[in-house]
């Protein structure tokens, strides 16, 4: 029976995150904070084959400030246990630092025969984190997965190229980062909910790793986020369709933007 | 800046980077790429020093590809690598990058030395953001967005052409089962002027042909949010518009049953108008558009339709 391990990623809810209109910097202390959306795609595929083969599902995480009632979503959605390492030293972390983090936290929490990531984070978007396990793991990858089957030792990805299809066949372990449609994820039950708030939540210090400085150090430093503001005139059409019909295209042959 | 390194598909890639490498000042540059690069007609307009092919560059796995690029980077002593932002590029890149304990930064907006310091712009936040980063360890990879940039011809010698031994045995990768091209529209969006653009609005694939009929009528090209290319399949993938496919900056973005979210908004911001059409007035597209229409498209789409027709039936005036 497969072990799957699952990783998340706390993130800002970039759907509601609003900015600081004279720095013009996100307001990070007032987001809602979430699992990342493509995590949570992995979170499904991972909780679907557990649900076919048995196994188990092992949610690995690292950020700072890490808050335990964002990873027990992972917990709620199937998830069986969670590993975790929450340090302010990983808001300057780069893919470099983040893969290190992350491998070896996969490694203290035991044997796996599938990773499973996003493909890249809904805040940072790097799209690093598969092929950087790879390296470090040793593991075979495939990026971008849009279908996964497992049947016994042997996986089986599609993955969506910009400009072609290509099917991959691969024994365990094995690294898949999934697309945003690999699957459409669950929202967990009251039940499920409920059932997680018994399952285990390890803590790791980053200092327990056993990485060393170079390991841990960030080859980037983050100097300005701003919010990219376009104004726009912000005019609601009224009237039945005809008339609206008819004002948008005057409204737009004043502007100079239409042939006709 | 020294010397700097260009991974290119094709030739329009190629002279992309290169002008990119000429903004970076760089002294020395050195390009890889397929084997048929090589046979580009004055080659020497590039200003390359060397030209590093591979007959196996478009067939190996990343897991190899990763290894072969680390070792070159290595070798050459090249501090900058670039290359255009391809799925399978960042994969590469991203191998490399682990191998030499190296940054990549992907889908780089812009790279610029300041004050001695290698300053990267880049989207973050879902697209709603630039994040402005400086750059610490050298060699480091830049994947770059296509921006259509074309270097001036630089004068130089023909380049060095050296040829790589790909293959690296012992390498653990999955096995290549298939592979069928996906169709492509052709069409390069970020050149539209007019832009028609449908999302999950539409209930069926049939229903696009009200988009179609106006884009006709209007002049203007088709495209679509990602779930329409991507999860209905409903259009090729190069005819979605966002943060992870295209950005464009037509005089006219016409959304019609499209959300609004930040992922998708990231690539229309430059358009000079925006309409959007969307039956829910809570919709985020409202609070980012010129004109707003809150309708139900299957009514408004064609009396749009309609109103246009009448018009150019009728002399001008
Ligand atoms: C990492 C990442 C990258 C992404 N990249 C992209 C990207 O590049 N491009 C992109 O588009 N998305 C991207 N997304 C997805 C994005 O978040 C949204 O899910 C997507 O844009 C939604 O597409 P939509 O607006 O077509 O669908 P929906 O959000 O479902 O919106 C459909 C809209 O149609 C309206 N509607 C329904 N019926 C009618 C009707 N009869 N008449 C009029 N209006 C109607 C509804 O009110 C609704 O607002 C990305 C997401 C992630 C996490």
């Amino acid at each position: 029976m497969p072990v799957i391990h699952v990783f998340v990623k706390q993130v800002p809810d970039v759907s509601t995150l609003e900015y600081d209109p004279s720095s013009l910097g996100p307001r990070l202390e007032k987001a809602t904070l979430r699992l990342g959306e493509v995590d949570l795609v992995a979170l499904e595929a991972a909780v679907r084959i557990k649900e076919r083969m048995g196994g188990e599902v092992v949610v690995i995480s690292a950020g700072e400030r890490v808050n335990e009632l964002v990873l027990r979503e992972a917990l709620a959605i199937g998830g069986d246990r969670c590993f975790y390492v929450s340090d302010p030293r990983m808001a300057q972390a780069d893919s470099w630092v983040t893969a290190n983090v992350l491998a070896q936290l996969s490694l203290r929490a035991g044997k796996a025969d599938l990773l499973l990531c996003g493909e890249a984070s809904s805040d940072q978007g790097n799209y690093q984190l598969g092929p950087r396990l790879s390296e470090i793991l040793g593991y075979p990858c495939i990026t971008y997965a849009t279908q996964l089957e497992l049947s016994g030792e042997k996986l089986r990805v599609r993955r969506n190229l910009e400009d072609k299809v290509e099917t991959f066949e691969c024994g365990l372990p094995a690294i898949v980062s999934a697309s945003l449609e690999l699957a459409a994820p669950r929202l967990p039950s009251l039940l499920m909910i409920r059932a997680a708030s018994r399952k285990p939540i390890t803590r790791l210090e980053i200092s327990a790793l056993g990485l060393s400085d170079a390991m841990l150090e960030s080859g980037i430093v983050r100097r300005s986020v701003r919010v990219t503001k376009t104004s726009r005139k912000n005019q609601v059409l009224k009237g039945d369709t005809g008339e609206c019909a008819v004002k948008l295209i005057e409204s737009l042959q004043k502007e100079g933007v239409l042939a006709i | 800046m020294k010397k700097a390194l260009l991974i290119a598909e094709d030739i329009s890639e190629l002279s992309e980077l290169r002008a990119v490498a000429a903004e970076l000042d760089a002294v020395e540059v050195e390009a890889m790429g397929p084997e048929d690069l090589q046979n580009t007609p004055a080659l020497e307009r590039f200003g390359l020093t060397r030209l590093y092919t591979s007959t196996s560059w478009s067939e190996d796995p990343a897991e190899s590809l990763g290894k072969m690029l680390a070792e070159l980077i290595s070798g050459s002593g090249a501090e900058l690598v670039l290359g255009v932002s391809r799925k399978r590029l960042k994969d590469v890149f991203a191998r490399a990058a682990q191998i030499l304990k190296s940054p990549l930064l992907t889908d780089c907006l812009s790279a610029t030395w300041s004050d001695g310091e290698l300053v990267v712009e880049r989207p973050t936040l879902g697209g709603g953001y630039v994040e402005n980063l400086v750059v610490k360890k050298f060699p480091t990879l830049l994947a770059l967005q296509q921006r259509g940039r074309q270097i001036s011809d630089l004068s130089g010698k023909a380049p060095e052409v050296v040829r790589l031994e790909g293959k690296f045995s012992g390498v653990r990768a999955p096995r290549l089962i298939s592979s069928e091209a996906v169709s492509r529209s052709g069409v390069d969006l970020a050149k539209s002027r007019i832009i028609v653009s449908v999302g999950r609005g539409f209930k069926r694939k049939e229903d696009l042909k009200l988009a179609e009929e106006l884009a006709k009528l209007l002049g203007g090209e088709l495209a679509c949010s990602r779930p329409i290319a991507s999860d209905m399949g409903w259009m090729p993938e190069d005819r979605h518009v966002g943060l992870s496919g295209k950005w464009v900056s037509p005089s006219l973005y016409l959304a019609i049953g499209i959300s609004g979210q930040v992922q998708h908004m990231v690539g229309v911001r430059n358009s000079r108008i925006i309409v959007a059409v969307n039956n829910d007035p809570s919709a985020p597209i409202h609070r980012e558009a010129d004109y707003s229409v809150v309708a139900d498209l299957y009514e408004f789409i064609p009396a749009l339709v309609r109103e246009l027709k009448a018009r150019s039936a009728r002399p001008s005036g």
